[in-house]
């Protein structure tokens, strides 16, 4: 009865503006047939190659009427998809990050995704990369399909390395595995470029403090919240290590203490630094300019024999739809099982494939310097779980904006730690919305 | 020097920076007008000059966007809201100008009240309320919470005690109902208040973010406002794309503007309406 | 018409009624009422208790029902909340940024165009048309003019001399750039009141007054500046009101930031209702940003009822 009344009134609707704008086309609501929507959040390089492969699904499945939307990354982007899987009218395929979708999952808002109709597209557990697929479960059920995994690595200047002698015979990088090795190399490139050593977005930047605290935070094995983020374990001595480290960095001259996301791209790009800290997506800016540089692993500065870093991967999944419409959920499937077969196209933009029929290919290990750091994907540490964490989350602001004043050189590493348990404790007592 | 002439070379001083300033006013807009006319790649060069000029980026817009289909939610949901709040607010404001009734006083004060809330507060409970009805991404989920304005109940009441009420008590006394009355003598009397209060819920409506914002999700029936502040058009250095969606945003309501720019600035200056 | 002759009208139409026709008006009174107020309390006065009542539970945007009651636990934790009182400051932080250029710089260009006899349509075009554009358009354009390194805001300034701000960058300035912004959008509303208010003024008092030989400058501050207090009152009024409900601007040019320096209330709202899905939480914050909203709009009601009864 009320969907017949919706959509009455939404034809009447469409009627109405129809005449009054003379403009055809004017449908709202979901289409039916063998139409598919999809949303999405790549702006960048990432779009380009997205825009790519939608073109490459769109002809080989000319009967499928592809409708790709693209929102503004972060939280407007969760709280658009939310609201539309509560209003009912939902994309039919929707990328999230692995670390936000689980928050969706808890609230009901994501299809669970059943094995028989994952078999039928050869989407078995074997063809993907263990750490993404297993980190994505929910208990033990399928709800996302990953699609890469996007560690945080090491951009190097291979003039800048050559030239202060850190590169061996074959080219490639001496590993830093211990502070004095990481701080030796800064210096040394330092003293080739005259100004910086390495460099790091600290100013008006969240994400990018957090990624490379958490990245040394979790090599000395330190853990962050606890029980779904009920509560905040962080390790005051673990935590004042790293944040005292990334302080000397500063300190020191060997990075800028004062520099935004552009900004310490344009330092590295422009050889006023040897070494760059990012997610590997900023490939594509430095292949644009021509830049002589190479990509490899974050190092393993406190590790010693393990090995972490931070990361998220990007995923596929299909939000509760109003009427579970199976060949709606086909076409989904088909949809995701194409954006993987193009997981190349993808790992250009500098994305660790989770789809593994082509992460094992010899083709993509020849892909330099993407499968340089392609271990990075198995020794992933995702953000902790929480309803309020993951990518681009409160908890990333919360942490990343403290954790930057200290890189800034305007807090001390104990009044920071004593500021993030307190504004954690904040959120983990807050009784949980899922 | 006379005082005339200190009155005239004043006044030549008040036209001259008034001009000035007139002009630093329109220079956000001719800015970005410039910047549409530009090819993308010559937008990086911070000039007026402009060497090729192009109206590819209205074209790539109108083309690659979903802006038309917006501008009809745009168009119906303003067009919408604006009747009915014209319709439902005269209609009460009559009863509570002419009619006698029992706690008349009481209905009036009720009504007032709503000029005290501000509606960005009730977002939260008219979500919910819209999400129980089932209405979430129609066009009523935006409009119908927008009709009921007590403002403009109170500007038709002031309207109307200001009319005289002969002609209506001729017409009572040839036997006319007060829904005749109100249709053929008070509504063809109030165009002035019409016209503002149409106009402004029009304006009002078309310009609202927050609200529409949360209920619509479909990006198949934004608004011109949602869908441009939603949807990533295109990606890379696209700043004449950028400009080129947002002057086809204004456009309509700058001809709104041109076309009752006397009943806007004098519904303004009569009863002092504000967002 | 007066608004004299309006009221005397009015009363001897009312005397012509004889009371009990008056009383029989109830049913079609109901029938006019009916409209409207069906939808006023559906979707006005019902909200806003709904609101009220979700404002003592832990309502979820994801469940139904209104989950485990609270209390006043919301609204302790919001009055506890670092992030609810920061949000606060941001919103009265933007209100008193635009509030008094808003005023002067709409009196003084007011003003100028009084003393202008030709092309009056163009400052109307030039001040008003920014007026009724959407905040999404006007967020557009500035963004682009505000962009680093490419804006026309920087390379304008840089011309002269001066070192551009990072604008929206910087977290200082994030809220001034919002600010300039407002005050080229809506400008244009404060500046037509103005206009009308200073058409209202007598043209003999000027006369006389440049009779006794009062200069220009002396006519303004002793005529027209007294002159124009009550339209000053309403002004400010609304101004106020208006810039404590601001949304747009943040959540288009900054989404609140750098780092939350730019969030304003009704963001905090939205952000804790829609995106992390508190809405009975996000109900409490809402009932105590009325109370700011309606404690701010009694006090200039008073100053209001004050002026009237001094006139």
């Amino acid at each position: 009865m009320t969907l017949t009344r919706r959509a009455l009134l939404g034809g009447a609707a469409a009627t109405a503006a129809l005449g009054l704008t003379g403009c055809a086309g004017l449908t709202p609501g979901r289409r039916g047939g063998g139409s598919l929507d999809y949303w999405n959040l790549f702006g960048g390089g990432d779009g380009v190659r997205m825009t790519q492969m939608l073109d490459t699904f769109r002809a080989a499945n000319r009967g499928v009427d592809l409708d790709a939307v693209t929102l503004a990354w972060g939280n407007p982007y969760y709280t658009k998809l939310s609201l539309a899987t509560l209003g009912e009218k939902p994309p039919d395929v929707a990328v999230a990050h692995l670390t936000r979708m689980k928050t969706m999952v808890q609230a009901g808002l994501v299809e669970e995704l059943l094995p028989e109709d994952l078999a039928r597209h050869g989407l078995t557990a074997d063809k993907f990369a263990p750490r993404p697929w297993q980190a994505g479960l929910v208990d033990g059920r399928t709800y996302a399909i990953p699609l890469d995994t996007h560690p945080f690595v090491m951009f190097y200047n291979t003039d800048i390395c050559g030239k202060a002698g850190l590169l061996d015979p074959s080219g490639a990088l001496a590993p830093l595995d211990t502070p004095e090795k990481f701080t030796d190399a800064l210096r040394k490139a330092k003293d080739i470029t005259k100004a910086y050593g390495g460099v790091v977005a600290v100013t008006n930047e969240t994400a990018t403090p957090w990624r490379i605290y958490q990245s040394l935070y979790s090599q000395l094995g330190g853990e962050m919240l606890a029980d779904q983020g009920r509560k905040v374990v962080i390790d005051d001595d673990r935590a004042g290590r790293v944040l005292t480290f990334l302080q000397s960095l500063t300190r020191s001259g060997l990075a800028p203490p004062s520099i935004d996301y552009q900004g310490a791209i344009a330092t590295f790009a422009n050889g006023q630094a040897g070494f760059y800290f990012q997610g590997e997506w900023e490939i594509s800016t430095f292949q644009t300019a021509k830049l002589p540089f190479s990509m490899t692993l974050f190092p393993n500065v406190f590790g010693g024999g393990r090995y972490a870093v931070q990361a998220d991967s990007h995923t596929l999944l299909i939000p509760r739809q109003p009427d579970r419409d199976p060949e709606r959920i086909d076409r989904a499937l088909l949809f995701i099982r194409s954006m993987l077969d193009q997981s190349r196209t993808w790992a250009e933009g500098g994305h660790v494939p989770a789809w593994l029929p082509f992460r094992d290919s010899a083709d993509y290990k020849a892909m330099t310097p993407q499968s340089n750091y392609a271990t990075a994907a198995d020794a992933a540490v995702y953000d902790p779980e929480g309803w309020y964490s993951g990518s681009g989350s409160n908890f990333e602001i919360v942490t990343g904006s403290i954790i930057a004043s200290v890189m800034a050189g305007q807090q001390s590493p104990a009044s920071a730690i004593a500021q993030i348990r307190d504004k954690l404790t904040n959120l983990a007592t807050t009784a949980p919305p899922v | 020097m006379s005082i005339e002439t200190r009155v005239k070379l004043f006044n030549r001083i008040c036209a001259g920076v008034l001009i000035a300033f007139a002009l630093l006013w329109l220079m956000p807009l001719l800015w970005a007008l410039d910047t549409a006319l530009k090819p993308n790649a010559e937008t990086t060069r911070t000039t007026w000059l402009i060497d090729d000029p192009t109206l590819g980026a209205f074209s790539r817009t109108l083309r690659e966007t979903d802006i038309l289909r917006w501008f009809g939610s745009s168009l119906f949901i303003a067009t919408l809201t604006a009747v009915g709040a014209v319709l439902t607010g005269s209609l009460a404001a009559y009863a509570l100008s002419r009619l006698r009734f029992r706690h008349r006083n009481l209905v009036f004060w009720f009504v007032l009240a709503g000029i005290m809330i501000p509606g960005q507060v009730l977002i939260v409970p008219q979500f919910r309320e819209m999400d129980s009805f089932g209405l979430l991404n129609t066009f009523w989920a935006v409009s119908l919470p927008q009709i009921p304005t007590a403002i403009a109940v109170f500007i038709f009441k002031q309207f109307f005690d200001g009319l005289p009420r002969e002609l209506e008590e001729v017409a009572r006394m040839d036997g006319a109902g007060f829904l005749r009355i109100y249709r053929r003598i008070i509504m063809p009397l109030a165009r002035p208040a019409v016209a503002a209060v149409a106009i402004f819920t029009f304006v009002g409506s078309w310009n609202d973010l927050l609200w529409p914002l949360l209920v619509l999700s479909n990006p198949d029936i934004m608004t011109v406002p949602v869908g441009l502040a939603t949807v990533q058009g295109s990606f890379g250095i696209r700043y004449a794309d950028t400009m080129a969606s947002a002057i086809l945003g204004a456009i309509p309501l700058v001809a709104v503007f041109l076309l009752f720019q006397r009943n806007i600035v004098e519904g303004i200056a009569g009863t002092g309406l504000k967002g | 018409m007066t608004a004299e002759t309006a009221v005397r009208t009015g009363r001897s139409a009312r005397e012509d009624i004889p009371p009990e026709r008056g009383r029989g008006a109830g049913l079609p009174a109901a029938g006019f009422l009916t409209p409207f107020l069906l939808l006023y309390v559906l979707f006005i006065i019902g909200p806003a208790l709904y609101g009220l009542l979700m404002s003592f539970f832990d309502t979820s945007a994801v469940k139904p029902g209104l989950s485990s009651f609270a209390g006043l636990g919301n609204y302790a934790e919001a009055l506890q909340s670092a992030d609810f009182w920061s949000s606060l400051w941001h919103t009265i932080w933007f209100t008193i940024l635009t509030t008094p250029p808003l005023i002067i710089v709409a009196f003084g260009l007011a003003l100028l165009a009084d003393r202008v006899k030709h092309g009056r349509w163009f400052f109307r075009l030039a001040f008003f048309a920014p007026y009724i554009l959407p905040s999404a358009v006007v967020a557009l354009i500035w963004i682009w003019l505000y962009t680093p390194g490419l804006g026309l805001l920087e390379t304008g300034l840089g011309k002269l001399g001066i070192t551009a701000p990072a604008w929206l960058g910087d977290p200082d300035w994030a809220m001034p750039s919002l600010a300039l912004t407002t005050l080229w959008w809506t400008l244009g509303f404060n500046f037509v009141l103005y206009l009308a208010g200073l058409q209202e003024i007598n043209r003999d008092l000027y006369e006389a007054a440049s009779m006794d030989g009062a200069s220009p400058w002396q006519q303004i501050r002793s005529i027209t500046i007294p002159m124009l207090g009550r339209t000053t009152t309403l002004v400010a009024v609304l101004q106020v009101i208006a810039s404590l409900k601001v949304f747009d601007q943040m959540y288009l040019m900054t989404s609140g930031g750098p780092n939350f320096a730019t969030r304003s209330i009704l963001q905090y709202v939205y952000d804790e209702g829609f995106t992390n899905f508190r809405i009975g939480y996000a109900s409490a914050v809402s009932m105590l940003f009325f109370l700011v909203v309606l404690g701010v709009s009694a006090v200039w009601f008073a100053l209001i009822r004050r002026q009237e009864k001094e006139v």
